[in-house]
């Protein structure tokens, strides 16, 4: 037992791929922590939405106390400097998720960050903003609604415990520790593009995920949900991953699966992902021009602009694709990505 | 501004508030939901750690489901509950509440076999997903049930008082939507309060942000009976750091998957607590818990604001962490887990004590009124009486509606009502903004009603209390008129629904002449089961108030004693 009291030595967390740099750095709470004594002052500079004196960015110095999250901050803040400084929180304790901000152009959860010794505080991104820090959440929730994220069963309810395991339940149990906090939301570079494409966004897949990937559900309900989901937009940057305060793996262990559900329940939706696989798998390579014949047809020709730029970057050799010329290394592709390479 | 009819306005979107809106929007009556937060998002139900089994579900033996009535009725309540009301919701929980979670898709976490994982023990519990965070997945099935059942909801809405038709029966609630500023007056044949257990009234509390007593001095003021206002409960091991951890619990409850439970140290390092060895009875220890603290306070081992230490350097971390989340703040911290003991203190928790109704309808002393989970006065929580009180209510207020007759909109009351609060918005004086007076107000609950009372601290905050509303409220200070997200005017708002429920905690404590369970009274240190076991009812009369006693039926379970020193009673 450590003896009460004593201060802890930080610890390192044990390497986690997606937190690497975190790691290499000791960017630990605390080490973080470690660097702060009771008493010493912190610098928050926080985006305001009324520019004072010209700068939108307000800046405050706060006393540390032991341990002390970015929530408590902004209730000194609030308290003793800024009484109007207009920030959202209910629980302080990583349950509603309603209080997450960027700190230094991260995305955190303000009750569950440590503090630094110089902060910039600004509202989620991909939200508009109601005032100050607080983001209306509307968008999210419209999403959210649309995609009708509750089980439909399709077999009677077996009465009280019904038979599941953890086993089939494990990647639904994942995504059932969303507290719909936004932060990936805010992250997501996709969401960033606005209206340019119709991709749901991180978050709401999570909430869909709850129950999509919960056998229990019925795959004609799911399959209408994914459908209105855009998720073949999802790049896999990993960026909403990094950011969960919750820890869901939210692309390997949410978007990933929900794309396999939507390749088997919605093929259409993936023809972009069939058609890679397939020219891999017969030709040893990733071929450009053929992805766009396979994935556009004939709509991919119209633009010619876009078709020039390609031959000039020499991303296209239309004369490969028409004779469909494998590398060396098409016998293992085929070999490695098997029969399903030839399904639609 | 805004007018809006409905059939029932449901205040609070926890599990009470949620429950009951679903169940009458099943009979074909129309709720709508106010919530001062997010439905499903705010408020003490998120909190919920595990559920507890009833009765002889997934293989509770007889002696398991007499252990959880027998816990609850003594340990969680301490004997101040209509029994039968408990029996009533034992059973509802065994046969409708566990299978109805499931068949909307809740998840109780199976084992790779597919067991469903439970605490052993004489009281067994289980948990949804994980134990530790069961609140939140509970919560936000409700919150999709209520989106899918199209309920209308008006969230970060705060209700700022009841409206009354002529006869004096409540006809509807006025509502301030705190995101654009903008008033609501929302009509309705009944009114449900749904409020919660648990208000932020001390400097340290469970309560969360918007959780200010605002249900209970909504209803006072209309003239509703309250009860037990004095029986407060607390947690004994919230982490002592950073302050707004102040409801983050070393759970001291049984474990999923272990028969090992967190102990408690005191500043020399030596144990005082441990569930599973000290009273296995004891499923929710709190009571108990609290009783070992104050022996090491008066000891001089600890302090009710830190200086003693909770964690689970007797369990090792795999058996922790694979069922329970218990492990996240000791790791957030960067402590070492789990033989890391944290630093802890105490909090403010449930409020057993609220509007006094009838168990069988919910309905308040007022017509039109009812109450629904924490904000009544009828129990001490646990996640699954406060959805019980939402079946319960629902029948009742279905039992009412058809002879309820619609209400006129109450133009002037609604005047008067926009006029407080634009006067509230334009507060100008050069005193404190309203968090500073909020804070100012904890504290002095903190320190003169807090877990050890006496007659003379209690009558000196009544003193400190009324110089904050005589000297301080009139010289407050609004720093921006603005109505978007003006959360210093929602201060205000809160700060006078805070100080007249303080007012109300206090009188109601300077009148159990006795200790009881968590409520320790220095001058009156034995619990005294002649004269109260017994409820305390508050009952407005003109300007002031009066007290009456009402004994309480013992069908099921009897303390079995007349008079004993509190800490030496086990409950």
């Amino acid at each position: 037992m450590a003896a009460p009291g004593d201060t802890p030595t930080p610890v390192v967390p044990a390497a986690d791929g997606r937190r690497l740099g975190q790691v290499e750095q000791h960017d630990t709470l605390a080490a973080r922590n470690s660097r702060l004594a009771p008493g010493d002052l912190v610098t928050l500079k926080v985006r305001r939405s009324e520019a004072l004196a010209g700068d939108a960015y307000q800046e405050f110095r706060v006393p540390y106390q032991k341990w002390m999250r970015v929530l408590d901050a902004l209730n000194w803040i609030a308290e003793n400097a800024a009484p109007d400084l207009a920030f959202r929180w209910f629980c302080g304790s990583k349950m509603c998720g309603t209080c997450a901000v960027r700190m230094n152009g991260r995305e955190v959860l303000a009750c569950w960050e440590a503090v630094e010794p110089n902060m910039v505080i600004e509202p989620l991104r991909n939200l508009p903003v109601v005032r100050d820090l607080v983001v209306d959440r509307t968008r999210y929730e419209e999403k959210v609604a649309s995609l009708q994220p509750w089980i439909e069963r399709h077999e009677p309810y077996a009465g009280f415990p019904e038979p599941l395991t953890h086993k089939e339940m494990k990647n639904a149990s994942k995504a059932l520790d969303c507290i719909s906090c936004m932060c990936c939301y805010s992250a997501c570079p996709v969401i960033g593009l606005g209206n340019l494409t119709d991709f749901a966004g991180p978050a709401p897949l999570v909430q869909l995920g709850q129950t999509a990937l919960d056998p229990r559900n019925n795959p004609e309900k799911v399959r209408r949900s994914i459908e209105l989901t855009g998720i073949f937009n999802c790049i896999s940057c990993y960026k909403c991953e990094e950011v969960c305060p919750a820890h869901i793996p939210i692309v390997s262990g949410v978007i990933e699966p929900l794309k396999a559900k939507a390749a088997e329940l919605a093929p259409g939706m993936a023809r972009h992902s069939f058609a890679l696989r397939d020219i891999v798998a017969r030709r040893g390579r990733v071929d450009p021009g053929e992805l766009i014949l396979k994935v556009q047809g004939l709509r991919g020709l119209r633009n010619l602009r876009r078709i020039w730029r390609l031959l000039v970057r020499r991303k296209i050799n239309p004369i490969k694709t028409l004779l469909g010329i494998r590398t060396s290394a098409a016998g293992a592709a085929a070999r490695l990505l098997g029969d399903g390479a030839k399904k639609p | 501004m805004q007018v809006i009819t409905t059939d029932v306005a449901v205040i609070g979107g926890g599990a009470a508030g949620c429950y009951a809106a679903l169940n009458l929007a099943e009979r074909g009556i129309k709720p709508l939901i106010i919530c001062k937060g997010l439905v499903g998002k705010s408020g003490a139900s998120l909190f919920a750690g595990n559920l507890v089994i009833s009765g002889r579900a997934l293989g509770n033996s007889e002696e398991n489901a007499r252990n959880t009535a027998e816990f609850l009725i003594k340990y969680h309540n301490q004997f101040l509950i209509d029994q039968k009301w408990a029996q009533r919701c034992g059973q509802w929980i065994e046969k409708v509440y566990y299978p109805e979670l499931e068949k909307a898709g809740l998840y109780f976490r199976r084992d790779d076999s597919g067991e469903v994982v439970t605490s052993p023990g004489k009281i067994r519990s289980i948990a949804a997903n994980v134990q530790g965070n069961s609140g939140v997945p509970f919560m936000d099935l409700r919150r999709k049930q209520v989106i899918k059942a199209n309920i209308a909801r008006m969230e970060e809405t705060v209700a700022t008082c009841l409206l009354s038709n002529g006869d004096g029966s409540v006809g509807g609630v006025f509502c301030l939507d705190t995101i654009t500023g903008e008033y609501v007056a929302v009509i309705a044949r009944a009114v449900i309060l749904a409020t919660g257990y648990s208000d932020r009234l001390h400097t340290r509390s469970t309560g969360t942000r918007e959780m200010s007593a605002d249900g209970i001095a909504m209803a006072w003021r209309l003239g509703a009976t309250l009860v037990n206002m004095e029986m407060q409960w607390w947690h004994t091991n919230d982490l002592a750091h950073p302050p707004c951890w102040q409801r983050m619990q070393i759970y001291p409850n049984p474990m999923l998957g272990s028969e090992k439970s967190a102990r408690m140290l005191n500043s020399a390092g030596e144990e005082f607590f441990n569930q599973q060895q000290d009273d296995p009875l004891a499923f929710g220890p709190y009571t108990v818990q609290l009783k070992a603290l104050v022996k090491q306070v008066r000891a001089g081992k600890a302090r009710y604001e830190g200086g003693y230490y909770a964690g689970f350097d007797n369990c090792d971390a795999t058996e922790v962490e694979t069922y329970t989340t218990y492990g996240k703040t000791f790791r957030q911290l960067g402590l070492p887990f789990p033989a890391h003991m944290a630093e802890t203190a105490v909090s403010s928790h449930y409020r057993q004590g609220g509007i006094d109704v009838d168990t069988s309808t919910m309905r308040s002393s007022i017509p039109g009124l009812y109450a629904a989970g924490g904000v009544g006065g009828h129990s001490n929580g646990l996640i699954g009486l406060a959805t019980y009180d939402g079946q319960m209510v629902a029948e009742g207020v279905a039992k009412d509606i058809a002879t309820a007759k619609t209400a006129s909109v109450p133009q002037p009351q609604i005047e008067a009502e926009c006029r407080r609060l634009d006067r509230l918005r334009a507060s100008s004086g050069d005193g404190s903004a309203p968090c500073k007076l909020k804070e100012q107000l904890r504290a002095v609950m903190w320190e003169k009603v807090g877990v050890e009372k006496n007659a003379s601290d209690l009558q000196s905050a009544l003193d400190d209390i009324e110089r904050i509303r005589v000297e301080l409220l009139p010289g407050m200070k609004i720093s921006n008129s603005g109505r978007a997200a003006n959360y210093e005017w929602l201060d205000a708002i809160d700060l006078i629904n805070m100080i007249d429920v303080c007012e109300l905690v206090i009188h109601s404590s300077l009148e159990r002449k006795e200790s009881r369970g968590p409520f320790i009274r220095q001058d009156f240190p034995s619990t005294d089961n002649d004269n109260w076991l017994a409820a305390n009812v508050l009952k407005k009369s003109g300007n002031g108030m009066r007290f009456e006693k009402r004994p309480y039926d013992l069908p099921l379970f009897a303390p079995g004693f007349s008079q004993k020193d509190n800490l030496e009673v086990a409950w």
